[in-house]
């Protein structure tokens, strides 16, 4: 994984004296709340429902066993404990005071960390493939260029106020991991027919009140000019994208109202910055430089393709225990390098809510890495982690441990694997909570071989239309609303991110006027009773659903409604 | 950076049907409408506002020796682009200076688009807004208008 430089190291410890300095100002009474928000935002600092929310970047998801110790040192000395992982493979904590939030920087600065640009109207955290570097479909690896744009995108001085956040995520896979059609910009490397890599690249899409898929822009912008084909998207937002509106501020909404005339006038900017403007070449990126950064990313030393002396993936055999088949079938996955797969550790389990992890299985984790997997880790787009780097003869071990942590329940892609923000509990912005709901749901589903019977199926939970817990894509999304005061919920079926099980990234439909909490868990049930009802040979969830549509399945979740709220039934 | 005093400012907005003088500031309204007839030999600046396309402005911007730009807000930062654009596309060579909702936070991103001289909010501190240019001494990733060339190009 990436090494941070003596420059990149002194560039986080300037960030974090910066933040100290306006920090201080704000204390001293020199910097109001309204001024200072923005520049905390840009550090990662929220001010949440209870205390200010503090979101760590974990670059293109990618975390070393020493930085995973280190936030557990800050959930215990700061936080109350624990973490929570987000879609956008970042670290969230919700309970430090402010004041001590400089020290927490200064910590974080430490390990090579930071939250620069977590938050605000301005780049964000580059996302991409979990499996990034390591999966057998792989074309092209993304970290590399995540690197490279990165830095790039890292205190932009022009583009540090756009209208709004931008999100852009990177794959290089045939498989989409990283639901790019629902990023601001989203980049897939490919290689063309001279072999050379580049990338597809598609802007507009988000979720949000007006959920949708990005536009393709270009079909391919060679690797060496994606960072000059960024900036003249960025250049032509800032310039055009609305700022009378925030709930209109994001790209998708002026890609949707110019539509050709956009992707011309993003064209028109990158040909300009090449061919008029002052120094408008020195950011086509050399090939020198390509090396340097991709030979941060060349495979751990001592991890060398062999063929496993037993590798239980293979073995059809009896005698393996039931839970251990079921952890090799949903939680192991493929891998490029013979001999190794990749296995997911679950922070979905029953008693937590997605994606929380404590400080004691922070510490668990990194142990796991550190034994299994070159002290590696990635966090995932669905709030799991993922050890890279393990060897198929140590598959056994490893379930053995991991189980022992607690991160072996074996249920990666089935129901209980959902996506979930932290909600109302948590989170300022909520209209409702998530956790519970996440809860009863677990509750409801308790039963493995249930699950098995659905098999694989994204649901996605949502507190708030803001859509961290991105409900638009999920097989099943349900989204909080607030109606009168009361907590309601709104489901949906057939939403996609865009992977080849879900097909093309697609929101999902609304199936009537919203639900009480208490009537979540039924309403689930009842479709995926419906589902196994009608489900044709091979079907999984949301082949069933496109097929049969919205109706069958709003039909069923009636059936079991017993409120409704009166906004809506008028 | 340059930073604004407007008590002592020799820039000074141009009254309605006043004459061409030295140091005047035009609006852009007050620009287009006598541009023909505006002597070439006087110091003449300009105010735009931040949605004006600058590109549209190429063959006029020889004639200016200062050009504002405004932030109405300061998280709005269209003006960045067009500071920049005026520098890296147009090689405007003249001041281009940032007025309205300017705070000492911003610093670094103006002199880094293009922006060489401020007129601060009144009630920021300009000793802070001099700190606020020293945290980053090793300077930045990509490339800018003070520095083109990112820090790629600068270490190979």
């Amino acid at each position: 994984m990436y090494q941070y430089t003596d420059f990149d190291r002194h560039f986080v410890h300037a960030r974090a004296a910066q933040f100290r300095d306006q920090l201080q100002r704000h204390l001293a009474g020199q910097l109001s709340e309204d001024d200072f928000r923005p520049l905390r935002l840009q550090n990662g600092w929220y001010v949440q429902r209870h205390a200010p929310m503090l979101r760590i970047a974990v670059p293109y998801g990618e975390l070393s066993s020493r930085q995973l110790r280190q936030l557990a040192v800050i959930a215990r000395r700061f936080d109350r404990g624990f973490g929570h992982f987000t879609t956008r493979q970042n670290l969230q904590f919700n309970w430090i005071p402010l004041h001590q939030s400089a020290d927490v920087m200064d910590l974080l600065a430490e390990v090579d960390m930071h939250g620069i640009q977590t938050s605000g109207n301005c780049v964000r955290n580059i996302t991409t493939d979990a499996l990034a570097g390591i999966a057998p479909d792989e074309a092209v690896d993304p970290r590399p260029y995540c690197e490279i744009l990165r830095q790039w995108s890292t205190l932009h001085p022009e583009f540090a106020f756009l209208p709004r956040k931008f999100k852009i995520a990177v794959i290089g896979a045939r498989e989409d991991r990283a639901a790019i059609g629902w990023h601001d910009i989203g980049l897939q490397l490919l290689k063309n027919d001279a072999g050379e890599a580049g990338f597809k690249v598609l802007v507009g899409g988000g979720m949000g009140r007006t959920p949708v898929i990005g536009t393709v822009v270009s079909e391919f912008v060679p690797w060496h000019e994606i960072l000059v084909f960024t900036e003249a998207i960025l250049r032509v937002y800032n310039r055009y994208g609305r700022r009378d509106n925030m709930y209109k501020a994001r790209i998708k909404i002026l890609v949707k109202a110019e539509g050709e005339r956009f992707v011309q006038a993003v064209h028109t900017e990158f040909r300009a910055i090449l061919e008029r403007d002052a120094g408008g070449r020195e950011h086509l990126i050399p090939q020198a430089e390509l090396d340097r950064v991709a030979h941060h990313f060349t495979v751990p030393a001592g991890v060398v393709a062999h063929a496993a002396q037993a590798d239980d993936t293979h073995t059809t055999a009896q005698s393996l225990p039931v839970a251990y088949q079921r952890w090799l079938e949903r939680n192991v996955h493929g891998h490029r390098l013979q001999g190794h797969r990749a296995v997911t550790l679950s922070l979905k389990r029953a008693g937590q809510p997605p994606g929380d992890a404590t400080a004691d299985q922070m510490d668990a984790a990194a142990a796991l890495a550190d034994r299994f997997s070159h002290g590696e880790l990635r966090v995932t787009h669905d709030q799991n982690l993922l050890l890279p780097w393990v060897r198929s003869d140590e598959l056994r071990s490893l379930w053995e441990e991991a189980r022992h942590a607690g991160f072996a329940t074996p249920n990666i892609g089935l129901l209980t694997d959902m996506i979930s923000c932290p909600g109302g509990d948590l989170c300022g912005l909520a209209n409702a909570r998530s956790i519970p709901i996440a809860a009863a749901i677990n509750e409801r589903f308790d039963d493995l071989d249930l699950l098995y019977d659905i098999g694989d199926i994204d649901l996605h939970i949502s507190g708030c239309i803001n859509s961290c817990g991105h409900h638009h894509s999920g097989h099943i999304g349900i989204l909080g609303v607030d109606k009168d005061g009361a907590e309601w919920y709104q489901i949906t079926v057939a939403g996609s991110d865009g992977s080849t099980l879900s097909g093309q990234a697609a929101p999902g439909k609304v199936i009537g006027p919203s639900f009480a909490a208490d009537e979540v868990p039924d309403v689930i049930e009842a479709l995926i009773d419906t589902y196994r009802a009608q489900r044709q040979s091979g079907e999984h969830f949301i082949d069933t659903a496109r097929r049969i549509g919205a109706p069958a399945f709003r039909a069923a979740a009636d059936a079991v409604r017993r409120a409704t709220a009166h906004a809506e039934a008028a | 950076m340059h930073f604004i005093d407007a008590t002592v400012d020799r820039w000074q907005p141009l009254v309605e049907g006043e004459p061409p003088r030295d140091h005047a500031l035009l609006s852009l309204e007050q620009w287009n409408a006598r541009r023909d007839h505006w002597p070439r030999n006087v110091p003449t600046g300009i105010s735009l506002p931040n949605t004006a396309d600058v590109e549209e402005l190429a063959t006029e911007v020889a004639r200016w020796s200062l050009i504002v730009l405004h932030f109405p807000k300061w998280t709005d930062g269209r003006a960045y682009s067009q500071a920049r654009l005026l520098r890296a596309r147009l090689r405007f060579g003249g001041e281009v200076r940032a007025s309205g909702d300017v705070l000492v936070d911003m610093l670094p991103l103006l002199q880094r688009s293009g922006f060489d001289a401020a007129q601060l909010r009144a009630d920021q501190d300009r000793a802070n807004a001099q700190r606020a240019l020293h945290f980053f001494e090793r300077g930045h990733y990509q490339g800018d208008v003070l520095q083109s060339r990112p820090l790629f190009a600068r270490s190979i």
